[in-house]
Formats: structure tokens, sequence, C-alpha cells
């Protein structure tokens, strides 16, 4: 892993007001999406965040997470 | 050998249990009467009527806002000044005095409140967490404030016997940074606290006792809000202390700048009272230019913040690389983000952050006035108390628990499960309460939803804002219910060898780099004496000059009230005539 578990734990915890917000701050500039869309973008980035932090830095699968949480 | 907290101060390890436990039985009250409120607010679920919802909400300002915090952070204090001086407190019986008291003011307080749902129970105190006049509650209410205010005072004043008595040993040292924090905030908490002392000893208890007849609503708001913005500070000032001794240690290294933490709290001792005024920016009978000096001090305050946010982060940085972490921001990931300690207190102070940004609206006079009194003005408060202060007090209770106990933490994975849905759970509540506010939905209201009238955000809907609150406050009431889960059995398990040792994190830069003089606590007391008469004299004469010491004959409302048919006719009856 890339991150440990906690550490991704935290960073999907996180993520969560800028995704509840970036529907906000797209109705700025006029664009509009349903509650619907937003969770279907929210859970995409997170995926995409879980693929990352378990996929083996430089494809070593037996790599230690950075750090020593 | 074990070296935890409970070993090397076994009688103060109790109160201090006992403080912690008060504060815990306060805080599962006042929560799950949080999940209440919100639920009927938002039309979820309303299992309550409407009156009774004021009841249920001072029971839950009172007991969080109040009660929870307070005891919490006595616990706090009472290790942080006698782990710093290495010495027992000076006569536990006088401890335990000060707890007594302020257990029976929080009794009487809370029975007051119940009142109001419990017929059996002949008293009254539906008067929210500000007791405005001209609302008017059982004298018992106000007796239990000053009971657990005067508890804090004697609280404050063991501390400082502690210290006198290490530093007739002690002569020619400095005073250690955990006694200095804490020694400053109880300065400026007696400072404050006269405020509304005053208020209540003076006016409001005789006038609920019918020995006067009237009271001056402005003045007693006024003499309120002289104690209301310092207690935030009370609060915070705990959860700014475990910041700057245990976050350093807790991600492997020292705290950067013992000087800088004490400038700090020298800022916040000169800078938390003569602010108040600014939570009166729309009430009529306070001249602007009064309210332009309180918005000028507030804004002062904002330097305290930043030099913290500056010395926890380079702090946390420090530590992350002495655990390995490289990068501009590749440390980031070396922190210890599997202990719910660390976690829950770091996400507390990302929450602060966004609170700063809220609260530099409230503060400034006119953006002021697009937020006042609607619900922006709660989901700031549910950042800085509800958040920065209770989840730093949760998230330090899983070190502190066992430190007091001797007895290891129950769940550490559940532990930090529980911080992490705090945090989610706050950032719905908190954010859709903000947006709300922006558009104008009234704070302190039962049931905002009005026949031909809409409300109309910005973005989304009202249905999306409360079903947010209704998500947030439910997340937030789990977390508090794995908190507890945790305390309980942690508390039911047995001793355990594997406690870490009692201590705090060292510094880069130490106390011998301080000026001898942020020492002077007198020096520092004059001034923020002086300042709180620069602020509040013209204000309060003005005041008095204007509407009397005791008002123009207002009575006591009581709300009490009875919603059938009678009722409103005979309101009906009255604003008629």
């Amino acid at each position: 892993m890339r991150i440990s578990k906690g550490a991704l734990l935290v960073v999907i915890a996180v993520l969560i007001p800028f995704i509840v917000e970036f529907r906000t701050a797209l109705s700025w500039f006029g664009i509009e999406i349903s509650v619907l869309e937003s969770l279907v973008l929210g859970a995409v980035v997170v995926l995409a965040i879980v693929i990352w932090a378990v996929w083996p830095p430089n494809g070593d699968a037996e790599a230690e997470p950075t750090g020593s949480s | 050998m074990r070296n935890a907290y409970v070993d090397q101060f076994p009688a103060e390890a109790k109160v201090i249990k006992a403080a912690f436990w008060s504060s815990f039985l306060a805080l599962a009250i006042g929560g799950s009467l949080g999940l209440l409120q919100a639920l009927h607010r938002t039309d979820v679920l309303r299992i309550m009527e409407a009156p009774d919802y004021y009841t249920v909400l001072t029971a839950h300002g009172v007991l969080l806002a109040i009660t929870f915090t307070i005891f919490f952070l006595v616990g706090i204090f009472t290790w942080g000044v006698t782990t710093s001086l290495d010495r027992g407190l000076v006569d536990l019986r006088f401890t335990w005095g000060w707890y007594a008291m302020m257990v029976v003011g929080t009794v009487l307080v809370g029975v007051s409140i119940l009142g109001g749902v419990v017929d059996a129970i002949p008293m009254n105190a539906d008067v929210l967490f500000t007791f405005y006049a001209p609302l008017q509650p059982h004298p018992a209410f106000y007796v239990g404030l000053v009971l657990f205010v005067v508890g804090t005072w004697l609280a404050g004043a063991d501390w400082f016997r502690t210290w006198l008595a290490w530093r007739s040993d002690n002569p020619d040292e400095r005073i250690p940074l955990p006694t200095f924090m804490a020694l400053t905030t109880t300065l400026f908490w007696y400072l404050c606290t006269l405020g509304v002392a005053l208020s209540i000893l003076l006016l409001l208890l005789p006038w609920s006792l019918g020995i006067v007849d009237s009271v001056n609503p402005l003045l007693t708001r006024t003499l309120f809000w002289y104690f209301g913005h310092a207690v935030v500070y009370f609060w915070l000032m705990p959860a700014y202390m475990l910041w700057y001794v245990m976050l350093p240690k807790l991600s492997g290294g020292k705290l950067f700048s013992d000087p800088l933490a004490r400038v700090v709290f020298v800022l916040f001792l000169l800078l938390s009272t003569p602010t108040g005024i600014h939570h009166q920016y729309l009430d009529p009978g306070i001249a602007e230019g009064y309210k332009f000096i309180a918005m000028t001090n507030t804004m002062f305050l904002l330097l305290p913040s930043l030099l913290t946010a500056f010395t926890v982060v380079a702090s946390m940085e420090h530590g992350a690389r002495q655990r390995g972490g490289t990068g501009y921001l590749g440390w980031l990931k070396a922190l210890p983000w599997r202990d719910p300690v660390f976690t829950g207190m770091a996400l507390a102070g990302l929450m602060f952050a966004a609170a700063g940004f809220s609260g530099m609206i409230n503060a400034g006079m006119n953006i002021n006035y697009l937020v006042h009194n609607t619900w922006w003005i709660v989901g700031h408060f549910h950042l800085t108390v509800g958040t920065a202060v209770a989840l730093t007090f949760m998230a330090a209770a899983y070190w502190f628990i066992p430190q007091v106990t001797g007895k290891e933490l129950w769940n550490r994975s559940l532990g930090l499960v529980q911080v992490l849905v705090w945090f989610v759970g706050m950032t719905f509540m908190s954010n859709a309460m903000h947006r709300s506010g922006l558009f104008g939905v009234p704070r302190r209201t039962a049931e905002p939803q009005y026949e031909n009238f809409a409300f109309e955000p910005a973005a989304g809907s009202m249905g999306e804002i409360n079903a947010q609150v209704a998500l947030g406050a439910t997340l937030l009431t789990v977390s508090l219910a794995l908190f507890l889960l945790n305390m309980v059995m942690t508390s039911l398990g047995g001793s355990s060898d594997e406690i870490p040792d009692n201590t705090y994190a060292e510094t880069l830069s130490g106390p011998e780099d301080a000026p001898v003089v942020l020492d002077n606590l007198k020096l520092w007391t004059a001034i923020a004496t002086v300042l709180v008469i620069f602020a509040y004299t013209l204000p309060l004469a003005s005041i008095i000059d204007a509407g009397g010491l005791f008002g123009p004959g207002i009575d006591g409302f009581q709300l009490a009230i009875e919603a059938g048919p009678a009722f409103v006719l005979e309101s009906v009856r009255e604003v008629i005539a």
C-alpha cells in the first residue's frame, strides 16, 4: 500500500466535504448536477483513491506503507 | 515498571476521573437531545410538542456548552498542573469541595430545566443557553449556575495554590508550559465571569425571586456577552493546550516553540473578554462606535489562532520527519493516522480552521447582518465547541482514561472509526446549517416551515439541506454512542501494564528562549483589566443611562406555555390590546 489504512480512511473522510460542496461550487458556473450524480462522482473519486492507495508502489506488491502508522 | 498518571498521582486521578465521567454523562444526555432537535426541526421525526423543543434546546445548550466542556477541562487542567509541576494538589479535600460544588450546581440547573417537560417538578427554565431577560427561569436555575461558576473559581484557586507552593520551592524556575496555560486561562475566566456573576446575583436572581420588579434586558444581555464570548476561549484553551503539548508528542516530535505558545496564551488573556459586544451587532441601544471597537478587538484575536495553526502544524511536520516522512506534503503520510488520539485532534484542528473562516464573517459588522440569528451561527459553533473542542476532548479521552484508570483502551480501531464518523457527521450537519443561514433560515425555532413561503437556496433545495442536517445529526449520535461504549468498556476492563508513560511534548525551542516578562501574570492581568475597562465602561454607562439599572418595567416571561386554543386566543387578545 502507498499509505496506511488509517491514513486512507482519513483521506476518504476529508474528501466528503469537498464532494458535498463541489456541487455548490459548480452551480456558480451554471452547471447543475443532481444529488445522485454527485454521489456517483464521489464514489468514483473514492474508488480511484482506494485503487491508488492499494496499488503497490513501483510494482512491488510486498512494499510496506510509508510511515509507521 | 508502569508510570501512568494514576501511579504518580493516585488521589488526583480519582478527582479527574470523576470530572471526566460527569462530563461524559452531560455529553450523553445533551448529545442525544441534539438528535431529537435536529429531527424535529427538519420534520423527519416529531415526537415532542413544539413548546418542548425549547426545553430540549435549553438542556442541549447548557449540558454541552457548559457542563460537558467545563467538567472535562477542569480535569485536563488538573492533569496539566500536577504533571508539569510534578507535585500533587495542595489539599485534596478542597479539590473534592469544588468538584462537589460544580455537581450540585449542575443538578440544580438540570432539574430546573427538566421541569419544563416533567409536570411533577414545579420549576421551569426554558430560557436557552443565553437566558436572555425577559425570559425568566426558576431561581434554582440561576443559583445552580452561580454554584457551578464558583466551583470553577475554586478550581482555579486550587491550581494557583499548587503553583505558588511549587514556586516557593523553585523560585528561579520558569512556569512549566501546561501550568502557564492553565493559569492564564483561569485569569481571563475570573475576569469574564465577573460580568455574568454580577448580572445574576445583583439583577436576575433578585428579579426571579421578586425582590426587584424589573430588569434592563439590554444590560443583562451585555453582561452575558461580556462573559459569553470569553467562555468560548475557556473551552478552547484546554483544546489548544492538548494540541500544543500532546499532538507534537503523538506525531513523534517536539513542540516547535514554547515561547510562541506563551505569547498565544497571553494574547488570549488580553483579548478574550473585551470582544463580547460583537454578539450584539443587531442590538439597538448600543452605539455603532462601541460595536466597531469590539470588532477590531475580535479581529486581533485571529492572530493567536493563526500563530497556533503555524506552531502546531510545524510541530507535526517535525514529528513526521522524525518518523521518516519526506517531501513538501509527503510527510503527512508519516503521521500516526491509525491512532484515534492523534487523528481526532488533527481533524478537530482542521475543522477549527473552517470555523475560523465562518467566525471572521460573524465578527465583521456589516456581513454579520446577513447571518445574524440564522442557522449559519449554529453551524459555526458546532464547528468550534461541537468539533474543535468536543472532538479534541473525546480523542484526548482515549489517552486520558487509560492514564487515570490504569486500564488499557478497550478498542483503538473503534476509536478511530468514532472520530472519523464525528468528522463526517459534522461535515454534513454544519455545512448544511451554514448554507441555510445564507438564505435566511432562522435559528432557535422549532418548526421553520411556513405557509405560502419557501426558502430559496442558491443551489439545491431546502429538502436536501434538511436531509443533510438529519443525516449529520444521526451520524454524530452514532459516533457519540461508539465513544461512550469505548469509555464504559475501558472502565470495566482490568488493570494493564501496557499504559504509556504520563509525559507531554518536549520542545525544540524551550522556555529559556522566552522573554521572562511573558511569565509576569500580574502585568498581563492588569493590561487585560484595562482593556476591559476601555471596551465596556462607556457602553455599560450608556445602557444604564438610557434604560436604568433595573430597566423600564420589564416583567418576567416564562415559556411554560400550553399550545391550546385558549392560549392562542389569550395571546391574540394581548397583542390587540
